[in-house]
């Protein structure tokens, strides 16, 4: 894997403009961050390792810890919300036994996130990057179980 | 009132705008043939200041002040930066443009840069816009080969770069100075201001950030006149305006109304009324941001410039009888919690505090004490925050407490 971080920096001009998107991007390919990786982007782009974590802490989409194997999100935005959204997150939380926003249990995560702008069809809930929409208490379960 | 003017979404329905042919054979790129055949950017930048054309990303500051500003500057280089990083609950106007008329917005950045003399141009893209992005990147290439950006656009003197920045997940990117230090490389938080970005945005230089909404009104307004816009619309907020109807309405979607429409209009008219069976409550103009519109206030007006309510983002949820409340604070205060940006401690605990409120709202445990701790966590955040954010997250956990009477 150590292979491509060099790739993918080389993609990118060493200049503050591309630290974020270069950021993305290795957290895409490899899931998250690592320390050694990180300390790659701070060499790369010439800045200090605290201010390549800076950024990086900072954005969503830049993972600086390694993720569990399954990552739930579920919409609670207003539309979502509207149309039950909290009952399957409750029903998600029942099923893994975990709480939404917890990072105790290293194979699961269920996270609470705002509008994807796909608010006519919600509930929306996304797992593993794969989005369902339309989701309900009782189909949560069935959706679940194909990951498992 | 004329409802049925359309500026934006007049051809969305007509043909597929995404092919440049397309677009042009309805008159797209004719705007900028005429800029690049006059070579006048002040008659230009006089049409839009005439036209009244107030900034469509929420805050309504009049983009022909700010284009001027950023002219006029002394500095050489400068920049402008597209706005698309949409991302308050319930919005979905701008991703709407893209996927039904990129190349209008396209036309609108290029136009929007010559006018201020800038040679690079940026539009900042909501990380969650992966399939927007495809589409920009493709009409720029068809822009590109048409000559319409790049060196010696249309065969003039004028130069232009364009690049996509594509967020990275965070709401607070949306506020410009935020945008700015993201695409610097640095965390996304606001910086103080003064200086505006007007005078020192990014990397230091004049730049100039319109929302993809109303850099969409700029072909029009070049073609037909500044005078011509201020027609449309209402006195003081002329033109049209995207809204984006959801919730319990019967035909949820973003349409294109005149501004000065009356909130009733839009929800019962245009949306169709409630769904079949529900009973209205209140409606929430402008997204998680937005005020609580009681029955009795349906008749105000949809404009910029109003004391009682902003606009905002354009977004209007329509929320019935039968939802639960609880349900609803804690959408709002997760999402203020969850996008503070963490630079200041009013918003960082408020928003923090507001939600733990919520809660123990939702699992019937709410204590005096919380009932006295809201009353001062959302005075707060409206009068000590670095930044609007904090007014956002105060204004409808406010109107839930005196409209709605929640902790009664
Ligand atoms: C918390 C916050 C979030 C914002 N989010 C957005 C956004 O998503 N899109 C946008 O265009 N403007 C957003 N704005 C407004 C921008 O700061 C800026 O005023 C706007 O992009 C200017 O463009 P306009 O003059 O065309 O409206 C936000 C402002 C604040 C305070
Ligand atoms: S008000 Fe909130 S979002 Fe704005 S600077 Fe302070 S912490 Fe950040
Ligand atoms: S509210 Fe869930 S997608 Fe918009």
């Amino acid at each position: 894997m150590s292979k491509t971080i060099e790739k993918i920096l080389l993609e990118f001009d060493p200049e503050n403009i591309s630290l974020l998107p270069a950021l993305k991007k290795i957290s895409a390919a490899f899931g998250h961050i690592s320390e050694k990786d990180m300390q790659k982007v701070a060499d790369y782009f010439e800045v200090p390792l605290s201010k390549a974590y800076e950024t990086a802490s900072f954005y969503d989409q830049v993972q600086i810890k390694k993720q569990p194997n399954l990552v739930i999100k579920v919409c609670s935005g207003a539309n979502c919300a509207m149309n039950n959204s909290f009952a399957v997150i409750r029903e998600i939380e029942n099923y893994f036994k975990i709480k939404a926003g917890d990072e105790f249990n290293a194979k699961v995560k269920l996270e609470i996130i705002s509008c994807l702008g796909q608010c006519g069809e919600g509930p929306i809930m996304v797992i593993n990057n794969k989005v369902y929409n339309n989701v309900t208490q009782s189909s949560v379960h069935g959706i679940l179980e194909k990951w498992l | 009132m004329n409802k049925n003017i359309k500026i934006i979404t007049k051809y969305w329905d007509v043909a597929d705008l995404k092919k440049i042919k397309n677009y042009e054979s309805f008159g797209g790129y004719k705007a900028l043939h005429k800029f690049i055949k006059d070579k006048n950017s002040d008659k230009f930048a006089d049409e839009i200041k005439n036209s009244s054309l107030l900034g469509r990303g929420g805050a309504g500051f009049p983009t022909g002040d700010k284009l001027e500003a950023v002219a006029g500057s002394g500095e050489k280089e400068r920049y402008f930066i597209c706005n698309l990083d949409e991302s308050e609950p319930g919005t979905y106007k701008d991703r709407a443009i893209v996927d039904n008329d990129p190349h209008k917005l396209i036309e609108g950045i290029i136009i929007l840069s010559l006018i201020i003399g800038a040679r690079k141009a940026f539009i900042y893209i909501n990380g969650n816009y992966g399939k927007q992005e495809e589409i920009l990147e493709n009409a720029l290439e068809e822009a590109y080969k048409k000559k319409y950006w790049g060196e010696k656009i249309l065969k003039s003197d004028y130069n232009l770069e364009i690049g996509i920045f594509s967020g990275a997940g965070a709401y607070i990117c949306g506020e410009e100075t935020a945008l700015i230090n993201s695409i610097e490389g640095s965390r996304g938080e606001p910086k103080m201001r003064p200086p505006y970005p007007t005078e020192k945005g990014l990397f230091g230089k004049p730049t100039l950030v319109n929302n993809a909404e109303t850099i969409s009104n700029i072909s029009w307004i070049v073609i037909y006149g500044g005078e011509e816009y201020a027609k449309i619309g209402s006195k003081n907020s002329p033109g049209t305006k995207l809204f984006v109807l959801g919730g319990a309405v019967k035909k949820p979607g973003v349409y294109e109304l005149p501004l000065g429409v009356t909130i009733r209009e839009l929800i019962f008219e245009i949306g169709g009324g409630l769904a079949k069976g529900k009973e209205f409550w209140f409606a929430q103009i402008g997204g998680s941001s937005g005020r609580l519109i009681m029955e009795k206030e349906l008749d105000a007006k949809l404009e910029f410039g109003n004391k009682d309510f902003s606009i905002g983002s354009g977004a209007i949820l329509v929320v019935d009888k039968t939802t639960n409340i609880y349900d609803l604070l804690l959408s709002w205060t997760g999402f203020f919690r969850r996008e503070s940006c963490g630079k200041c401690v009013p918003c960082r605990e408020g928003t923090f505090r507001l939600w733990e409120i919520a809660k123990r709202l939702q699992d019937g445990e709410i204590s005096e004490a919380d009932k006295k701790a809201v009353k001062d966590i959302l005075w707060t955040l409206e009068n000590t925050t670095f930044c609007p954010f904090g007014k956002f997250a105060a204004a409808a956990f406010r109107d839930a407490v005196e409209k709605l009477k929640i902790l009664k």
